[in-house]
């Protein structure tokens, strides 16, 4: 229990959910490397931040192990990033980062586990690092300091990486300054033309302008582009820009290009800024991750990181550790903290290392609390604070290429270069909003969600059909209510789509399974995915990985035949296949599990199950089709011997139970010596039954359409009896048992001759019978809620009635269990 | 690293550490539940019947969208059951902290009042020997007759 301190708990299930996301993100990523054989940079890069984003919850969730694990993945990632060694032993790198990615998987585990401590992986860490070393020293090719023969090489990172996020820069930002160049760096103060309006967008203009020819380039304010507030700054204390030139462009050139920028009336060229003097109070705000949630306790981890370094620490708020409420004002404000130290830039330094911290400002050390930005660069800018300008502006840096360097040389008007800016600005804001188009909700608030818009329907039903309303003449109502109609579905068809989630990350997990096997059973294999976009319920998925990676297991270790030559000698492709395919068909997900193997021999089944004893009628009698079902019976394995992966008997049973549990079915096919065929039919959702409504005295029940054959007015000469008095109705020459629904449930019933009311065919797994009811009310589409614990406990299910449902008056229905009862009666 | 901390689940206490209880009548006698059961009450509505279940399960009404089964306390008590009229009301009962709720029938309910634990004897022998099975503890008040403060717990899960 003592692995988090006391209030991390309710972030653990936050840092598991993302660590576990990333780590599945990891194993994608190497599955495609691997078949590929190479590292795409993109790869990388994805490689780099997955591990530092671990690397950096780890730490806050003080999981240092972890951390430490994480850190030396990266910092692998580093060497193989910036010095790009030949990789000799590619395998043997992927291996590696598979095991690793397992490490972290079985240390989710143990996060969760209470009884568990956190592990110990200095083993492993050490294994990590060993390994980077040999790549280091196997890389000679690549050279050893490669910054200072190529001085663009980390540059890149924010410039020209597709989709740079704030992590890489910041791990790269100390290379930055360590780089050398042969010209210094230059701080330009910037004024513009008084009352050109806009001058933020002038300002970008001048950065467009110059930045091909920086090296570096960084500038204060830094939200020009954002925020429109900024202008105001500048007007007061001119534009900042600090830039180192490009080597082979002067400095003096640069500044002649700001001058001739339009609008700059005048600029001032200003000396290095000195550093924090040691023991100064020094103020600094600082920023944390959009989203990145509970940011009081994010701040109170920067001040414990930082405490002991300082003399004097004061911040605001300073109400972190007692009340949530002040994350608000840590979004709005940012976290201000106050502090003397012996070593000004160290503290800062580690505020900056500090996980979840995006952004942070220093501010000007007398007048610490005034939030308006003191760009003066006499004591309070430092050289960090780069750090926050490259992060905010990566996107527009991308996104706001070579049109405008035509334009520069155009001297175009400015009205004209301000909407091209604007449009580039609206382009680069939207392109930023992508990366966040996606949370993560509690499934129990979707769940509570559509308990209220099917609420909504309900009511809308008892206001438009309303008993007062009769006999009036209500035209501008009808019409309104027809609208409401129209948006109350569309309605409900969004929130049943917001549950849903494409199979592909289900399907994704089986890559790596089939991985593993390949190695161990020495078999080559092609899995190959269709369809994976198919989308089901959210509760359906979480119960679908379990039967999908017995069944794949089963199709490698059973299906593919052992050797090659037996492959060849069949005439097949040395290479087996295993296709994993899923599409919709009428309300149903159907997914099936191909392999191009031996394929079921029904005769070896057949005997095994003889023996097995668990055969329920004469062997000769089985069909084919029968007979593959036998395999889905409990306790029955044809694999003679019992390996890691199959051949306990559990597995397709299991399957079967788990699919059936989530209102499915599995069927299998194959042809002997060419490959079979394993099905499973889901319905799209859980919640969702398309129904017959039919009424029983008082009482509505609601049987599934898929289970109803047909319904019809009995003729007197359809009833047969057999000999126990037991009714029976004749339908096309074949008899079926005849289930009155008053009698099964003792209620009081409006008919009771068979005459009168109305019969329905339905059938289950096979069997059918009839069931007699008073009306039929019509179809509909009932949302299924399962029973209150209390009706459970005296099994209302195992009398056929699987849920209950709510209809458009509020009137409540009853689902029926075709199966169920068909299976009581007989 | 204090969050806030949400108030265990328990008794309400109040300042006067006391229990809070809700007082209703079936017949004279008078019978408690603990506040800290109760979601709310609503007057009686229409019950679906639900088959093959025991008959003091009246059935299930729907609860802004929630299907809650509601017991009859008469049923349950043994006691013969009187026609419903305007002050007939469900008191719905959660358990599991909010995860099952049922609702229970009653004539009539009178008030909530805070009882001090002093007030609360152990040994409960009294008259219904039906009802006498689901009774907690009984609260003599010194004056007036005793009340009876039901078990939960039992009254629905046993």
């Amino acid at each position: 229990m003592a692995k988090f301190e006391a209030g991390m708990e309710s972030m653990i299930e936050m840092f598991i959910y993302e660590t576990t996301g990333l780590i599945e993100q990891l194993d994608n990523i190497l599955m495609n490397t691997e078949a590929s054989s190479s590292f795409e940079e993109d790869d990388i890069n994805a490689i780099f931040r997955i591990m530092h984003t671990i690397k950096g919850s780890a730490a806050m969730m003080g999981l240092e192990a972890l951390s430490k694990f994480a850190h030396g993945i990266e910092d692998m990632f580093y060497v193989i990033r910036e010095e790009k060694p030949v990789i000799n032993d590619f395998t043997a790198l992927i291996n590696l980062l598979l095991q690793a990615s397992d490490i972290m998987k079985n240390e989710m585990e143990v996060i969760q586990d209470d009884n568990a401590d956190a592990s110990d992986l200095s083993e492993q860490i050490k294994h990590i690092e060993d390994y980077a070393a040999s790549v280091k020293a196997g890389g000679t090719e690549a050279p050893a300091a490669p910054s200072q023969e190529d001085p663009v090489a980390p540059v890149p990172a924010p410039v020209s990486a597709p989709a740079p996020t704030p992590e890489p820069v910041k791990a790269a930002a100390p290379v930055v300054q360590e780089q050398s160049s042969d010209n210094e760096l230059t701080i330009v103060k910037v004024y513009f033309d008084d009352d050109c309006k806009m001058e933020n967008l002038r300002a970008f203009q001048v950065v467009e302008n110059i930045q091909a020819d920086c090296e570096k380039l960084e500038y204060i304010p830094s939200d020009i582009e954002t925020n429109s507030e900024s202008a105001k700054i500048i007007i007061e204390n001119g534009f900042i820009i600090k830039f180192t030139a490009a080597s082979d462009i002067s400095t003096k050139a640069v500044i002649a290009e700001i001058a001739d920028t339009p609008n700059v009336k005048s600029y001032e060229v200003m000396t290095e800024i000195p550093g924090i003097a040691a023991g100064e109070p020094v103020s600094i705000r600082v920023f944390f991750e959009e989203d990145c949630k509970m940011e009081n306790l994010r701040a109170l981890l920067v001040i414990n990181n930082i405490q002991y370094q300082c003399t004097e620490l004061e911040y605001i708020p300073s109400d972190i550790e007692s009340n949530s409420e002040s994350c608000k004002a840590i979004i709005e404000n940012g976290f201000t903290i106050n502090f003397s130290a012996d070593d000004p830039e160290a503290v800062i330094k580690t505020v900056e290392t500090t996980p979840n911290v995006a952004s942070y400002e220093i501010l000007a050390a007398e007048n610490s609390l005034s939030p308006a930005i003191q760009p003066v660069p006499k004591t309070q800018t430092t050289p960090e604070v780069p750090k926050m300008d490259i992060q905010s502006t990566p996107a527009a840096e991308q996104t706001v290429p070579a049109s405008l360097s035509a334009a520069e040389k155009d001297a175009i008007g400015t009205t004209k270069a301000v909407e091209k800016l604007n449009n580039q600005i609206g382009k680069s804001s939207s392109g930023a909003s992508n990366k966040q188009s996606l949370i993560s909700v509690n499934l129990n608030k979707l769940d509570t969600l559509l308990d209220l818009v099917g609420e909504i329907v309900i009511t809308e039903a008892m206001v438009t059909s309303n008993p007062d309303l009769k006999g009036m003449k209500l035209d501008n109502f009808q019409k309104a209510a027809r609208q409401l109609r129209k948006l109350n579905s569309e309605l409900q068809d969004t929130v049943m789509s917001i549950r849903m989630v494409p199979l592909s990350g289900a399907f994704n997990k089986m890559t790596r399974i089939v991985r593993d096997m390949k190695v161990k059973l020495n078999k080559d294999v092609d899995l190959i995915f269709e369809g994976e976009e198919t989308e089901v319920d959210k509760s359906i998925i979480d119960q679908l990985n379990d039967p999908l990676m017995h069944m794949v297991r089963n199709s490698m270790d059973h299906g593919i035949e052992d050797s090659v030559e037996k492959r060849i000698a069949a005439g097949k492709p040395a290479k087996g296949k295993i296709t994993l395919a899923a599409y919709n068909a009428s309300g149903e997900v159907i997914i099936t599990i191909t392999d191009d193997g031996e394929g079921l021999d029904a005769q070896k089944i057949l005997a095994k199950a003889e023996n097995q004893g668990i055969l329920t009628k004469p062997a000769n009698e089985y069909t084919d089709k029968e007979i593959y079902h036998l395999i889905m019976l409990p306790g029955f394995s044809t694999n003679d011997v019992v390996t890691e992966f199959s051949g306990r008997g559990v597995g397709m049973d299991v399957v079967r139970q788990n699919i059936e549990k989530i209102g499915g079915s599995v069927s299998v096919d194959s042809k002997f010596g060419y490959g079979s065929v394993f099905t499973i039919k889901i319905p799209l959702s859980l919640s969702i039954v398309d129904g017959m409504e039919i009424s029983v005295g008082d009482s509505i029940f609601t049987i599934p359409i898929n289970s109803i054959k047909e319904s019809f007015k009995v003729r007197p000469n359809q009833l047969v009896k057999d000999t126990s008095g037991r009714e029976m109705i004749m339908i096309r020459g074949e008899v079926h048992p005849l289930i009155r629904l008053y009698d099964l449930y003792g209620l009081e019933s409006k008919y009771t001759d068979l005459n009168d009311g109305i019969v329905i065919h339905v059938e289950a797994d096979g069997r059918f019978a009839c069931m007699f009811a008073d009306e039929l009310i019509g179809e509909q589409q009932v949302v299924v809620k399962p029973w209150a614990q209390l009706l459970n406990n005296f099994g209302v299910k195992s009398h056929g009635m699987t849920g209950c449902s709510i209809l458009g008056d509020g009137s409540i229905t009853i689902i029926l269990d075709v199966a169920t009862i068909i299976g009581g009666t007989n | 690293m204090a969050v806030d901390k949400m108030p265990q689940s328990g008794a309400k206490k109040t300042m006067s550490d006391g229990v809070e209880i809700l007082w209703f009548n079936i017949d004279d006698v008078i019978y408690g539940i603990e506040i800290e059961y109760i979601n709310e009450i609503i007057g009686i509505d229409k019950t679906t019947v639900i088959p093959n279940i025991p008959d003091y399960i009246k059935g299930v009404i729907n609860i802004r969208g929630k299907v809650v089964p509601v017991i009859s306390i008469r049923k349950r008590f043994g006691v013969e059951e009187v026609p419903y009229d305007d002050r007939t009301c469900i008191i719905v009962l959660e358990f599991d902290g909010g995860l099952q709720q049922v609702g229970v029938i009653v004539d009539r309910v009178q008030e909530v009042v805070v009882v001090d634990h002093d007030l609360i004897t152990q040994t409960p022998q009294y008259q219904n020997v039906n009802a006498n099975r689901y009774i907690k503890n009984i609260i003599e008040n010194g004056t007036d007759e005793a009340k009876l403060l039901l078990d939960c717990e039992k009254l629905i899960w046993e």
